[in-house]
């Protein structure tokens, strides 16, 4: 009973993914990634057109998309809709994601405001693919409010990952921070606990059967490989094991080098010591990515109706 | 001094990922709506025209099914009506289609607006002429009623032969029934019918959408 497939996966996790550069860059912009970051550029240029990729997708899988194209105008009506909630932050953060990267990638320095609506409308993205989903009270395992806080998550750890891949192939400027891989484990630990409500919840019954049916399809059934080795392996705890050891190695690293109790001295220290794009980091962010669109796939293609359309 | 402490976890991190887990618990525990019996309650609006199914009296003859069929042409692919078997005995048959629901799911999801509920007697019409087919609707229906046409690229349902009815005419389901297993009315008449409730085992909670049809269970 799937009546969204892959186009509809891919743009959920494109949508996110695109979000989530944008908010890696606008972080690092911030210096909330460490100081002359690497990843200021890179999640610019890439989030309106993984975004607006992702919403071509979506008209594809319009019933009417290619078929009748003027009835499109028609999604900004329902103003209650969800669906038409997202046609709004996605075009408007095309629009703006568009402009933030031209102007960075003219070295012009853009409007705060216009940086700021662009990160507002970023999370705003990531957040509805989650609430676009949770709404549908007829699939229990979608319906709960832990899913728009789970595409968010996720959304971010795969555009941290995302920008730090591209930065490392196009960037000549900045530098890599221990913060990227802090940022990131603390990402990916959030999203693990969110996993594990999320699936408490479920296989409690407190959703329902279909609920416990459509958890169990994910951790026992034939999702089961994509739910354990894609996602839980590669997309988290792979992730957390790499950034976890980093995270420990530097700790350690600062701790040895300071004699005196200067913060300055353990910063530069830790720097210099550094999140390196070692190979087992670049690794790591591709598998962050097959992890994200594993999550995506999971969640449209273990959805089961509250009722299976049968009478006892 | 270089600390010798091997644990890393601190108090202020646990108290973090305590205060991220109550509101993780918060969010994903939704109130559960309490149970009323809806099948017994007076609709919210009086003028609420439904369908009343008999399982008692059902022959699974299908005589409603090709009657709706052939009254509005569904387009390839959908079923606007059908005619459930079920049972230990496999001789418990569910005939229906579109609920006209209280709370239409549809309507509230649809993006741009196919779904009009009447208010003269809340008959919910999709127009399939500016449905852009999205899927959203088949979704949120826990009746599986909207379909998908993958050759028009559209939704179709039942509409209640609302044309039939401003004529004057039954709809064309309820015309054919042999045995008045299948029949319609006021949603608070009905309602009054024995025996009569809004849900059979193993059907949705009707609290989801609150649909405008009675039953009366076969014994």
């Amino acid at each position: 009973m799937h009546h969204w497939h892959w186009l509809i996966v891919i743009y959920l996790f494109l949508g996110g993914l695109g979000a989530g550069t944008y908010l890696t860059s606008f972080a690092a912009e911030k210096g909330w990634l460490g100081n002359n970051s690497h990843l200021k550029r890179a999640g610019y240029y890439l989030a309106a057109p993984i975004v607006a990729f992702g919403t071509i997708l979506l008209v594809f899988d319009l019933g009417q998309g290619l078929h009748k194209p003027w009835l499109l105008i028609r999604l900004l009506f329902n103003l209650g809709s969800v669906m038409t909630w997202g046609v709004y932050i996605l075009s408007a953060f095309i629009i703006v994601g568009l402009i933030k990267g031209y102007l960075v990638f003219k070295n012009k320095t853009a409007p705060g405001a216009l940086t700021w609506a662009g990160a507002v409308l970023a999370l705003a993205t990531c957040a509805y693919t989650g609430l676009l989903v949770a709404v549908v009270e007829a699939v229990p395992f979608w319906n709960t409010m832990l899913m728009p806080f789970l595409f968010v998550a996720s959304a971010l750890s795969t555009g941290l990952s995302l920008t730090a891949l591209i930065a490392h192939f196009i960037e000549n400027e900045g530098q890599s921070s221990i913060r990227e891989g802090q940022a990131h484990l603390g990402i990916i630990a959030v999203e693990l606990v969110i996993v594990a409500m999320f699936f408490g919840i479920m296989v409690s019954g407190a959703k329902g059967s279909a609920g416990v049916e459509s958890a169990y399809l994910a951790l026992f059934g034939p999702y089961a490989p994509v739910f354990w080795g894609y996602f839980i392996v590669l997309g988290l705890l792979l992730p957390l094991v790499v950034f976890g050891r980093e995270y420990l190695k530097n700790k350690q690293f600062a701790r040895t080098v300071t004699t005196e109790p200067s913060s300055i001295r353990i910063e530069t220290a830790a720097t210099a010591q550094g999140h390196q794009a070692s190979f087992l980091n670049l690794a790591t962010d591709v598998s962050v990515l097959v992890g994200g669109l594993a999550l995506r796939a999971l969640i449209i293609f273990v959805a089961l109706p509250v009722w299976d359309g049968r009478i006892l | 001094m270089v600390s010798k402490k091997r644990v890393l976890l601190s108090r202020r991190q646990v108290l973090k990922a305590g205060a991220v887990t109550t509101l993780a618990i918060g969010l994903g525990m939704n109130p559960t709506v309490l149970k009323a019996d809806t099948g017994k309650e007076a609709p919210k609006s009086p003028n609420q025209i439904g369908f009343l199914y008999d399982q008692g009296k059902c022959i699974n003859c299908k005589m409603c099914a090709m009657a709706c069929k052939g009254a509005n042409n569904w387009e390839e692919g959908t079923e606007w009506r059908r005619v459930l078997t079920g049972g230990e005995d496999n001789k418990h048959y569910l005939s229906y289609s579109c609920n006209h629901c209280e709370k239409p799911a549809c309507a509230q999801v649809c993006p741009v607006l196919a779904y009009k509920k009447r208010d003269k007697d809340g008959i919910v019409v999709h127009n399939p002429d500016v449905c852009v087919g999205c899927k959203y609707c088949m979704y949120a229906c826990p009746y599986h009623v909207p379909q998908f046409s993958p050759v028009t690229g559209r939704i179709n349902k039942c509409h209640f032969c609302y044309q039939r009815q401003d004529n004057g005419e039954k709809p064309a389901c309820v015309a054919k029934c042999p045995t008045g297993a299948l029949s319609f009315g006021k949603l608070s008449e009905i309602r009054k019918t024995p025996g009569a409730v809004s849900q059979l085992e193993g059907i949705p909670d009707p609290e989801i959408t609150r649909p405008s049809w009675a039953l009366v269970a076969k014994s």
